[in-house]
Order: C-alpha cells, then sequence, then structure tokens
C-alpha cells in the first residue's frame, strides 16, 4: 500500500477524491453539458507537472488537493464571467476573468445588521476568540550572573524582610522591576518562554521564589496577582463581538456566493465516482 | 496561485496577466487580547514607564492600493495588514500563510505609495470607467509586450511626475487614501497597539550611474507620517518629483494643524543622491535647507528587505563589518548604484564638514528600520522568510535561494530571466528589519514624540533591546546603581540627542539586551564619526574586555552548525558598559552611534537550501550578524 501511495497518480486520485468531497459542501450539482466542468488525469498531470516545474518538487497531496480545487474554482467562475459576455477564450484571460468576477462577488455582497440571537450565537461559538488571556502581576531582583554569590541571600533576605527595598537589590534591569496584567505572550517577549513557563507555575502569594532563570539571567520573582484567562460577559465586549462577526460574515457570504456558482457545475474527475 | 507564477514571471514590471483570484483559506483566527481595564494591583501597569519602554514595529508597509503591489498580484488590504501585525494569519499571494515571527508588533503602518494610489485595482474592475482605458486594456492583457509597456507608463509618470491625465482620478485616491485612514484609526488601541496614518511619497532621480536615461533610477523615497489626523490629500510625485516641495506642503500641513514628518529609505540605491551636498536642483546648501531637511526629516530608514545603508566596505575600510546585506541595484534594473552620498555614515561625517565649515547640518538624523514588504506582511526571520514583492519572489527558486529547475547543485544553472533577477535581485535581498522606539507607553502620542526626539534604534529584525546614553557627569558607580536609568535620563541624553561639552570628556553608557527569542549578543561597538575620519570601537564583549589597542573583542567562537543551523557556543544575554573616547577631542564635533551585535546565524538563503537539501548559494553569505543600530549622540564643543 505504501508504495502504491507513492504513485503519482495514485496520489492524485487520492487527492482528487477529497476535492469532490471539499466542492461537494457547495451543495447539488447540476448534470448539462455546459455545467459540467471535468478535470481528467491528463489536467491533473499537466497542473502537478507545471507545478513541479515551477516549484521545483512534486506537489504533495495536499497541495494537489489545493491545485485541483483552485482549478475547478477558476473555470466556474471564467465560465460564469464568459456568460456575462467578458469572453476572450484564452488560459490566461481565464484566470483574469475569473479573478474579475470574484472582486464582482466582493462587491455585491451586502451585510444586513446582526439581529442580537446572531450575535450571541456567535459569541457562544467562538468562545476561544474572546478570551480574556491569563495575565501576571508580578515585581522581580534581576542578577545579570547565573552565579552571583548574592542570590543565595536573596531570597532569605527578601523573604523575612531583612531587605530595606527590593528595588535596590540585584542588578538594574533594562526594562522594569514590576509588571502589571502581562499576558504570558507579553512575558515570553520579554523575558523568553522558560521565564514564561516557570512563572505559571508560582502561587501568587506575594512570596518571594527563585531563582528563575530567563535569557538574560537570574530572578527572584514576587506574583502578586495572577488573573485567569477568562471570558468576558457578553454585553461587555458586545461591539467587539459585532465587529468579529461582520469581518467574518463578509469573508463568508463571498466564499458562499463563490461557491454557489461552482454548485451551478457538475464536477467530474477521471478516475473519481461521484 | 504558485504554479502560475513562473511562466508570468517574464519581466519583474510584466506581470499583469499573471493573475489569479485569491484563494480564500480558513478564517484567521482573532488575536484577541482585549484591553482591560485592569483593577485595583499594587504596581503600576506596564501601560506607562516614566524610565520608557521598547516598543517595536514596522514603519513601512504596501497594500494592494500601491500601483507595484496590485501588479504583482497582492489582493490584500490595509486591515489585513494591520491584522497580520497583531498576530494574525494572512494568505501570500503565492498561496502560502503568513504569520509574524516573534509575536505582534507594538506599531505598523500602511504606507502605500500615493502615487495612482488604489488606481490600478480601478483599472482592472470591470464597469468601472477606468477600466474603459485603452491603457488598462493593455496593462491587464495576455499580451506581454503591451503589459510592459502600459505598465512602464505607470513608473515613468511616478518618476518625472508627469500625470497621466486619463488615470489620473483624484477623487478615487482621495477615497482609498481615506480608506488607508480608516483601518489605521480603527485598529489604533491606545495602550497594546498604535497605528499612523501614513503614505510613501515615490520620487526617483532620472538617469542611470553612467548618465544614460533608462527606466532604472535612484531612489528618493520618503514616507510620510502624521501624528494624529491627516489631511485629505497626500502629497505625490505627481504633485511634484522634488522631495523639497514635499516639505514645503509638510511645513504647511503642519501649520494647517496636520504634525507630520518623512523618513527616506534605500538612500543605498539612491544613486548617490539622497545625501548629497547640494540640493535637488543641484544648487549648494544652506541653512534653510539644512532646517527645512530636519525639521521635515528627523529620521532615515537604515535597513530593510532591500538592503542595509549603513555603511560600505569602499567608505569604511577599517570597518570589519562593513560587508553586510548589501543591496546596490537601482530600482527597476540590473544598474549599479553610485556609493558616495548614499550611506548613513558618511552622511553623519559631511553633515558634521559642513557644520564646521558653513554652520549647519541637514544630515543630523536618527535611525529606524522597516520591511517595505508590499505582501501587507514583514517578514523579519531568516527562517520564516518571504522576501517581499508578492509572486514574483514568493517561492524560494525565484529568489535563487534554490537552484533552478529542481538542479540538485548550483552547475550548468540556465540563464533565464527568473535566474538572471534571483541573482541580480531576490538573492540580495534581506530578512529585514524592524524600528525600536524608547516611549513611555504604547500610545501615538508617545511614539511620535519618541520619532521626534529620535530616540529610535533600528535592528535588522531581532528585537534587541539597547540604551545608549552620553553625559559629561556619569558617576563611575552609575552601571550599578540600582536607579540606573532614571539616572541616566537625569544626568545625561538618551541616543538622538546634542551633548554640548564643557571641556570635560564625555562618558557613555552602553547597554543591550539580546532578544530572548534569537540569538544571543557577540559585542556592542561604538561608531564614532568626525568630519576627519571614523572609528569603530568595540566596547563590550559577550567574553572579556575589548583589546585596549585593537578595540576589539576575543573572538567568543560561536558560530552555526552548517547541517541544521543550530547556534553553536555562546553569547552574551545583556552587554553594558561606560565608555570612554579614548581619541577624545573637547574642541572637535562628533558623532557617535551603537552598533550591537548577535552571535552569528543562518541566513535565509541558507534555511531555504537546508529545507530543500541542497547546498546553499554560492555567491551569498551562508551566516550573517544580525544587528541594531542606535540614533547617535552628537557631541558638539563648547560655543
Amino acid at each position: 500500500m505504501r508504495q502504491l501511495l507513492r504513485e503519482p497518480l495514485v496520489r492524485f486520485i487520492v487527492a482528487a477524491g477529497l476535492v469532490l468531497a471539499v466542492l461537494g459542501l457547495f451543495g447539488d450539482r447540476q448534470t448539462s453539458d455546459d455545467l459540467t466542468i471535468e478535470v481528467t488525469l491528463a489536467d491533473m498531470q499537466r497542473l502537478a507537472s507545471l507545478y513541479a516545474s515551477e516549484a521545483g518538487v512534486a506537489p504533495s497531496p495536499d497541495e494537489v488537493r489545493a491545485i485541483v480545487i483552485d482549478h475547478v474554482r477558476q473555470i466556474a467562475l471564467a465560465r460564469e464571467a464568459r456568460h456575462l459576455g467578458l469572453d476572450q477564450g484564452d488560459i490566461v484571460v481565464e484566470r483574469r476573468l475569473a479573478q474579475k468576477m470574484s472582486f464582482m462577488v466582493s462587491d455585491l455582497v451586502e451585510i444586513e445588521a446582526p439581529r442580537e440571537a446572531e450575535l450571541r450565537e456567535w459569541y457562544d461559538s467562538h468562545k476561544e476568540k474572546f478570551q480574556r488571556p491569563a495575565a501576571f502581576t508580578f515585581e522581580h531582583v534581576f542578577f545579570a550572573d547565573r552565579d552571583d554569590a548574592r542570590i543565595e541571600d536573596a531570597l532569605l533576605s527578601l523573604n523575612s524582610g531583612a531587605a530595606d527595598d527590593w528595588r535596590r537589590m540585584g542588578d538594574p534591569f533594562i526594562l522594569q522591576r514590576q509588571y502589571g496584567d502581562l499576558p504570558p505572550r507579553e512575558i515570553v517577549r520579554l523575558f523568553g518562554s522558560g521565564f514564561a513557563d516557570a512563572i505559571t507555575n508560582i502561587d501568587a502569594n506575594a512570596v518571594w521564589t527563585g531563582p528563575i532563570a530567563s535569557a538574560y539571567g537570574a530572578h527572584m520573582v514576587r506574583l502578586i496577582a495572577r488573573r485567569d484567562a477568562a471570558l468576558p460577559e457578553f454585553d461587555a465586549i458586545r461591539s467587539a463581538v459585532e465587529a468579529d462577526w461582520r469581518s467574518a460574515t463578509t469573508r463568508l457570504q463571498n466564499e458562499q456566493a463563490i461557491g454557489e456558482i461552482i454548485a451551478k457545475y457538475k464536477v467530474e474527475i477521471e478516475g473519481v465516482s461521484p | 496561485m504558485k504554479r502560475y507564477t513562473a511562466t508570468c514571471a517574464f519581466a519583474l514590471l510584466a506581470l499583469a496577466a499573471c493573475g489569479a483570484g485569491d484563494t480564500p483559506g480558513t478564517l484567521p483566527e482573532s488575536d484577541q487580547d482585549a484591553p482591560e481595564a485592569t483593577e485595583s494591583t499594587a504596581v503600576q501597569p506596564p501601560a506607562y514607564n516614566a524610565d520608557r519602554n521598547a516598543y517595536f514595529g514596522d514603519l513601512h508597509i504596501h497594500t494592494q492600493a500601491s500601483f507595484d503591489a496590485y501588479i504583482f498580484n497582492v489582493r490584500k488590504t490595509a486591515d489585513d495588514a494591520y491584522r497580520f501585525a497583531k498576530g494574525e494569519t494572512v494568505r501570500h499571494p503565492s498561496g502560502f500563510d503568513m504569520t509574524i515571527a516573534g509575536g505582534p508588533l507594538d506599531f505598523y503602518a500602511v504606507t502605500d505609495h500615493a502615487e495612482y494610489l488604489g488606481i490600478l485595482p480601478a483599472m482592472n474592475t470591470e464597469g468601472h470607467p477606468l477600466n474603459g482605458l485603452q491603457r488598462s486594456q493593455d496593462m491587464f492583457s495576455v499580451d506581454r509586450e503591451k503589459i510592459t509597456a502600459a505598465f512602464q507608463t505607470v513608473g515613468s509618470s511616478v518618476r518625472t511626475g508627469e500625470r497621466i491625465d486619463e488615470m489620473y482620478d483624484q477623487d478615487l485616491m482621495d477615497s482609498v487614501w481615506a480608506e488607508n485612514i480608516a483601518a489605521a484609526e480603527s485598529h489604533n488601541q491606545p495602550g497594546v497597539f498604535t497605528t499612523f496614518s501614513a503614505y510613501e511619497y515615490t520620487a526617483v532621480s532620472v538617469g542611470s550611474a553612467d548618465g544614460e536615461q533608462t527606466f532604472a533610477g535612484g531612489n528618493l523615497h520618503r514616507n510620510v507620517f502624521f501624528r494624529g489626523a491627516a489631511p485629505s490629500r497626500a502629497f505625490s510625485t505627481l504633485d511634484s518629483p522634488n522631495p523639497e516641495d514635499l516639505w514645503d506642503w509638510m511645513d504647511e500641513q503642519r501649520d494647517a494643524g496636520f504634525e507630520a514628518l518623512a523618513i527616506p529609505h534605500n538612500s543605498n540605491v539612491s544613486n548617490g543622491q539622497m545625501f548629497k551636498r547640494e540640493t535637488y536642483d543641484g544648487d549648494p546648501l544652506s541653512v534653510e535647507y539644512a532646517d527645512q531637511r530636519m525639521r521635515n526629516e528627523p529620521l532615515v530608514e537604515i535597513t530593510q528587505v532591500k538592503g542595509t545603508s549603513e555603511t560600505h566596505p569602499d567608505l569604511s575600510p577599517n570597518d570589519e563589518w562593513a560587508d553586510f546585506e548589501l543591496y546596490d541595484r537601482l530600482l527597476g534594473g540590473y544598474t549599479i548604484s553610485a556609493t558616495n552620498g548614499g550611506f548613513v555614515r558618511e552622511a553623519y561625517r559631511n553633515g558634521l564638514s559642513l557644520l564646521e565649515a558653513q554652520g549647519f547640518d541637514p544630515f543630523r538624523f536618527g535611525l529606524v528600520a522597516a520591511s517595505d514588504s508590499h505582501t501587507v506582511a514583514g517578514a523579519y526571520a531568516e527562517d520564516d522568510y518571504w522576501s517581499k514583492v508578492g509572486i514574483v519572489d514568493g517561492l524560494p527558486v525565484f529568489r535563487g535561494s534554490i537552484p533552478f529547475g529542481n538542479a540538485t547543485d548550483w552547475d550548468n544553472q540556465p540563464d533565464n530571466s527568473t535566474t538572471r533577477n534571483a541573482s541580480e535581485w531576490f538573492s540580495r535581498w534581506s530578512a529585514s528589519g524592524l524600528t525600536g522606539v524608547w516611549a513611555e507607553e504604547n500610545t501615538r502620542d508617545a511614539i511620535y514624540d519618541a520619532f521626534r526626539r529620535k530616540e529610535t534604534f533600528a535592528t535588522t529584525g531581532p528585537r534587541m533591546k539597547v540604551r545608549f546614553f552620553g553625559s559629561l557627569s556619569f558617576s563611575p558607580d552609575l552601571l550599578n546603581d540600582p536607579d540606573l536609568v532614571s539616572k541616566a535620563y537625569a544626568s545625561g541624553v538618551p541616543m538622538g540627542s546634542d551633548l554640548i561639552g564643557d571641556g570635560s570628556a564625555p562618558v557613555f553608557l552602553v547597554w543591550a539586551q539580546r532578544d530572548p527569542n534569537a540569538a544571543a549578543l557577540q559585542r556592542a561597538q561604538v561608531v564614532k564619526v568626525t568630519a576627519a575620519g571614523e572609528t569603530v570601537y568595540d566596547v563590550a564583549c559577550h567574553i572579556g574586555k575589548p583589546d585596549p589597542v585593537t578595540h576589539r573583542c576575543a573572538d567568543n567562537r560561536s558560530g552555526v552548525d552548517m547541517q541544521t543551523c543550530a547556534p553553536t557556543g555562546d553569547g552574551a544575554g545583556e552587554l553594558k558598559t561606560l565608555w570612554s573616547d579614548p581619541n577624545f577631542s573637547a574642541d572637535t564635533y562628533a558623532t557617535y552611534y551603537v552598533r550591537v551585535l548577535e552571535n552569528p546565524t543562518c541566513r535565509w538563503s541558507t534555511w531555504e537550501a537546508l529545507r530543500n537539501g541542497t547546498p546553499p548559494r554560492p555567491d551569498r553569505a551562508t551566516t550573517i550578524q544580525e544587528r541594531a543600530y542606535t540614533s547617535p549622540i552628537w557631541y558638539s564643543p563648547s560655543q
């Protein structure tokens, strides 16, 4: 079977089978001649070798699938453009026609104002987008040299109250000694991922812990507050939800409009039964 | 549509026929990092820091509204550009996804070419009046000669400033400008993400190095940024190709309440025109010229995809690091750009000469960096690179990092337009760069004010942070003072400032911190420029101290495993020192700036060769040392 899968033609057909599955999402296919898009093995080989000659490598099954989907999409849009009388009849023109049609579709889509229920549903089904990230409020004392002899005493003196002022301990830090409500992504950007991982594992009890290594040296850290990731109430972020809904809906409706055009055609791919 | 690109890539400027619709992917994930009012906490939030934070951004991005981006199949908008900068994924015209390396940026500016802004999309839209023009039919036809000819008329018009009346639709351009402003406004989130209303003024000097009139021209481009509100119309080369007229216009806008500054870029390919010591028309410089230039152009872009503009081995023969990611082809051709007049360090030197001889310095600018990506998305990482134009350089084979025609080595490569363009242009380009600013908070006002103060630094992509102060009164134990930064501000001046002498020798604080997500640091240097010459001093080393005679660090023997691109050896997380100029003269004007070098890493072309299983291109560097450049501190003798 492994050997079989390495055969280029088999790979095309396997990939092309997935194409039909994808295009099938667009709905019923028509049957008349003008509304049939045929993709032959020869077509697929031509597309694949064109790809190979340009990219320098043979397309993977995923790439074949993408190539064939694009091919079908392009023919469908080009034919639609011809129905509108934009016809010139050349492979390059075909691409341009498809492109123009795609722009026209974008212009034609108009989004109406969402209903409240629609927005709430969007919020409910896309919670991960509206999640407020965790945030960490902490202070740190920096030692540029991880073997600094002061490190050993630092923890004791910080937690026993013997230290006069933690801000004057250790080495100067080029950025800030205290950060409020910093999301993990920012901690990674500022201190590196090792430090970020470590800080998520300490208790927010205002006790100094460490040393924690960063890309720069060692740090004693006191986590003042930790806010877990949370989903804000719908009402608090309604306008953000609407903006997100609107932008996604515009993109989706463009795709649907193009999908409806493709759905007018029956797609036949040689070697794959519908 | 990567499979169409090569067949169409017959000439860089003739790609109109290579169009193919965008393949929509999955909807990009929102990068939700909504600012929330911080609840009561004991410490001050990172929003404001009197000692200033380092923020990173790209000030030079094009979208489909730029005439050249559109012809290279870019179909993404300003909205897509800002989404990319905030961490979302955007599709490249060659069909792959682009996601920003190193996490979201703090600021980003779309700078579309003002000339024929948004006109080409209209010319290519069925039903639009401009679509009916013969020029439109030619430009978007299938006849490569017609396409080339039609597109070159546009390039020529941008260069000469002579409008093509039939396609010059001021209302349309103004409306697209308004759309770009609206996109900037809608993405600007004080405290989280900053945008600017901005555009590119696309001036090009006419003629080539040998005096011949060619399509190739010297780059005199500037990006124009507004501090807040922007006027309803953008001044372009179609108003005047003379940058001094742009400054006049900016002065007028400032008087009308639209504060603005301009940032020139690619002086390296200006054919020696960007920093020449005469006016655009060839008249002698004057104090008025210097004042107006500095009022309008306090900053210069020193590195971007099209190479570095710091210096050149011919200008700096004693700088071992001068030969770095140089690019020298004039726009739109293979002609070599003149060296003199094209580089920042030489301009600093000439500025001091003018200051000593005539009392003014028109080249007292700070430093920034950007990508100049035309795909709405900057490629800053060597290991995740997509160059900048669009379909012509979207794949490794087009930019010559892997052999043409699926070959396994570099012997017997064919000579065709793809290999020539790769050799002359794309293989020489760089995964660069970013601007760092020191600002109290991430807001338009704070970041723009940092531009005005020139408290900026430039990097070739990594986000290393560099502080640089000069003082006549730093105490020797400042380095370990817990209040180091606030005392440095209190008793010294930061990068971008003048330091007026009192007869005593200044002391400089040089402090660099690595990007925790990139390579470690190798050395920090101070570049000293005077009217008489220049010297590069290593001032802080990963290991040991610089040799007092040679002013060089010992080799830290860090490198790269060429089989994997993994780093070998260590580097510094921080470099920090107080430095005094061993050759200081209290009576001599001197410009000091800092250059920080990372350990070597694989160049983008090496990464692509490694992934392809072929040897790296033999005529390009296999490794580079990413670096940062700070704005200078200008020492002046006491008056």
